[in-house]
């Protein structure tokens, strides 16, 4: 393995030498995720593996071409997870696309993102140089949080060499509900619901039927279970799965337009936006496919209003930005920061914005 | 300390001559001022600032920055200087930002759980203005800090097991960068924002970066049950394994606090604990449903149990739980009243879990060693703890083996695959122990310093100097 960090470390020097972009791929899985793919295809399945996973610690460290399902795996065989739950887009997603991408699944408001679950990271960076930040601990403040800034960066910042994340024991119960409930009394109870101790790790409003699961020590569970009411759902990981990784009807039938991530405050008021609906996260991520041309100011300025953001999640024209415009300040700091991390600009270029 | 890149003091002279102007009262040169913003708390090394400038908005504070970015003279925020490490010291002269009249809380959103507030709010001010609203703000370090300086050390405290630290509790924050401009990072919705995590940058950086001015944060709403427990323990070890098994197996606590015997004995006299022991003890907080925390409380007992705890004591009614608590965070204050006219400072090892019994029980031997006297406390299930060092400052032998004994915590932290800082942070007393835990990597910080503070005029010399 050593020998292969030293091959990638030449690698990334000549590019940088030769002004050549690099493109940085594990499973391909997220491809579709982003601005634009631009360069030489930089494959970094081949450093794979768990590297260290003590189920006492609660830790687990591992390589980035690992794929996300043998390190699932690894977790449940211990009873433990990876508690920002991550979709996986398809069954090759490594770890390393996890964590750049920096997305999380229907968990992530009870437990966490992707970044907070970051402990540590070792990254080669744009001088072809191994660098480490973080390590194994839960708390950490010496120096600069340059971990988490690596969490969502979508590989521009550097190749994510191996990471070590922060496990979470399964839940010993788990339930999900179901409430016939409109869309409008659905988030006020979802938020209404969020304020207090319930053991609540997801839930997801559709077509009138909103599910909350339920996950945790047996009796809370059944205690919170009995306050709530509602109608017990079967097959319920199935159908969590299923909202995960965007397999679920809304996702496969509505969606031949292309598909909008709004991430807004979670008590906005639901909008019509011109089209269907899927609401996650306590009210707090909305779904909705809008052909771009004419819906990409309106949803943008609509998600702006209620303290977030828009972005073209899935669609072959990205014309309209990928993701939310940055403010010149905003602009000038990422750029700085690129510059710092990526001096030749290789990684990912124009991955995340066309300016970088 | 180092003074030789100071600014030219004409320069200087000209810029306070200015700020004066433009503050009137609000910009102090008087030495009992300066002298007051020139430490934190922790080991006495004043370093003063040139002058004090007490901004009332975001804008001002803007405008103090960028006459100190034309100027390329040192720009030191604070708040009400409790940090632990010299943050605060101006190391090279320079305008102390203080934003304690910055303290409004702008806003409570009840319903989506969060509120923005001022940099110069302080978390206990926080949660009065909160009381009635039914939620509440879990990030308690020790002293009565401000939400900025939490903000800008990444403070945790006693709830972070369950709640987490600044880290995970700020959405979002108003910066002022080094060229005075003002930026908001992040924002309401709970996903961080478009492009960068910038958020998680600035917090933690020590005001290195860019002064942070506002903060955006989540609360959380007041737990249905709150139940606190006491379990005392033959020896050390046995307290330690107790917190692992309880973490391991996933018992959900909300605060899990070790005192050694030292810090009893310290805590029984000063804070007028009765019915305690000289003994390793663990204070326990369970918050959640009714039936949530007698479970899990019940599942503390058992496994405290395994390991000889006895005297397992509840404390339900709201005014033991407050004393018992307040002893809590008083524990350093008791360290230091424990032998009266002694200088101390505190370690902050945090550890693997796992290492957590190793590290406590080598420390504790180390103490011995030295002859000194030296409490262990510690929020144990973060894997993070704190040893209050006292010693004659008089005394150099003594100062001597105090900093020696602090030193081998922070590199057996280290050895262990920790960290020399699990809260307190580097200021500019731990930059030796940075550049052993993260080698090279601190190189890459020092060029994100240069990439955000080309003039290494954000509190220089701290964190990251360059």
């Amino acid at each position: 393995m050593s020998d292969l960090l030293g091959v990638w470390r030449e690698r990334v020097r000549a590019a940088a030498a030769g002004n050549e972009p690099l493109r940085i791929v594990g499973g391909r899985s997220k491809d579709f995720y982003g601005q634009q793919l631009v360069g030489s295809i930089f494959s970094t399945s081949a450093y794979s593996g768990i590297q260290d996973y003590d189920p006492t610690e609660l830790v687990i460290t591992a390589r980035c071409g690992t794929p996300l399902e043998k390190i699932e795996h690894a977790l449940a065989e211990r009873g433990q997870m990876l508690a920002f739950e991550p979709p996986h887009f398809g069954a090759d997603a490594t770890l390393g696309g996890c964590i750049a991408a920096g997305l999380s699944g229907p968990r992530r408001p009870h437990g966490g993102a992707v970044r907070d679950h970051m402990l540590g990271v070792r990254i080669l960076d744009g001088r072809g140089d191994e660098l480490s930040f973080g390590g194994r601990v839960m708390k950490n403040v010496a120096g600069f949080d340059v971990s988490r800034l690596i969490a969502g960066s979508l590989g521009t910042l550097g190749i994510i060499l191996d990471a070590s994340l922060k496990c979470m024991p399964l839940p010993r119960a788990e339930t999900t509900l179901a409430f016939e409930l409109a869309v409008d009394d659905a988030l006020r109870r979802i938020n209404e619901w969020s304020a207090l101790p319930l053991p609540l790790s997801a839930s997801c409003w559709f077509r009138d039927r909103l599910y909350v699961r339920l996950s945790g020590a047996a009796s809370a569970v059944s205690a919170a279970q009995h306050h709530l009411g509602g109608e017990e759902t079967e097959n319920a990981p199935t159908f969590w799965r299923a909202i995960r990784e965007q397999q679920h009807a809304f996702f496969q039938v509505a969606c031949s337009a292309p598909l909008w991530r709004l991430s807004v405050r979670s008590t906005a008021p639901y909008a019509d936006l011109g089209s269907e609906q899927m609401i996650e996260w306590g009210g707090a991520l909305r779904w909705i496919c809008a052909a771009p041309d004419d819906s990409a100011k309106r949803l943008r300025s609509w998600a702006k209003e209620y303290g977030g953001h828009a972005t073209l999640f899935r669609s072959a024209d990205k014309s309209a930005g990928a993701f939310h415009a940055l403010s010149p300040p905003l602009l000038a700091l990422h750029q700085r920061l690129k510059a710092a991390l990526d001096p030749a600009g290789i990684f990912n270029r124009h991955r995340m914005y066309t300016e970088f | 300390m180092k003074t030789e890149t100071k600014q030219d003091p004409v320069i200087v002279a000209e810029l306070v001559t200015r700020l004066s102007g433009d503050f009137g009262e609000r910009a102090v040169t008087t030495h009992a001022v300066r002298e007051h913003h020139s430490h934190g708390e922790g080991l006495a090394d004043a370093a003063l600032p040139d002058v004090v400038v007490f901004p009332h908005s975001n804008e001002e504070v803007a405008s103090i920055v960028r006459l100190c970015h034309l100027a390329r003279v040192p720009v030191i925020a604070f708040g009400v200087g409790t940090s632990l490490e010299g943050h605060v010291a101006a190391l090279y002269g320079g305008v102390c930002v203080d934003l304690s009249q910055m303290n409004r809380v702008l806003e409570v959103n009840a319903e989506d759980l969060d509120c923005r507030v001022q940099a110069g709010v302080t978390r206990e001010q926080l949660n009065a203005e909160l009381k009635g609203t039914g939620l509440f703000f879990p990030i308690d370090p020790g002293a009565n800090a401000t939400i900025g300086g939490m903000a800008a050390t990444r403070a945790s405290g006693t709830n972070a097991v369950r709640y987490g630290t600044m880290r995970e509790n700020v959405l979002g924050l108003t910066v002022v960068t080094a060229d005075g401009r003002i930026v908001k990072t992040g924002g309401r919705a709970r996903k961080s924002s478009a492009g960068y995590d910038l958020t998680r940058l600035f917090v933690g950086a020590e005001g290195t970066l860019g002064v942070i001015t506002e903060i955006q944060l989540r609360l959380y709403g007041v737990p249905e049950a709150i139940q606190s427990a006491v379990c005392q323990f033959p020896d050390l070890a046995s307290a330690v394994n107790t917190v692992i098994i309880a973490m391991q197996t996933g018992i959900s606590v909300a605060r899990i606090e070790l005192l050694d015997e030292v810090q009893m004995e310290a805590s029984i006299r000063y804070s007028k604990l009765e019915g305690f022991a000289v003994k390793p003890t663990l204070f326990f907080e369970f918050h959640g449903s009714q039936a949530g925390v007698r479970e899990q409380s019940a599942a503390m007992q058992a496994a405290s149990d395994e390991f000889g705890g006895s005297a397992y004591q509840w404390a339900t009614k709201t005014e033991d739980r407050t004393r018992l608590w307040k002893a809590r965070h008083d524990a350093y204050y008791a360290a230091l009243a424990f032998k009266p006219g002694m200088t101390s400072f505190a370690t902050d090892a945090c550890v693997p879990i796992s290492r957590l019994a190793d590290c406590i029980l080598e420390t504790k031997a180390d103490v011995e060693k030295s002859g000194l006297t030296a409490p262990i406390l510690g929020h144990v299930g973060d894997g993070n703890f704190h040893l209050v060092v006292l010693f004659d400052g008089a005394d150099p032998a003594q100062r001597e083996s105090a900093e020696a004994l602090a030193k081998g915590v922070s590199m057996r932290a280290i050895s262990m695959g920790g960290t020399c800082t699990g809260e307190h942070g580097i200021g500019w007393h731990k930059l030796d122990v940075l550049a052993q835990e993260h080698g090279e990597a601190v190189d890459l910080m020092r060029m994100i310093k240069r990439a955000l503070d080309p003039r290494d005029i954000m509190n220089p010399g701290k964190t990251v100097p360059l």
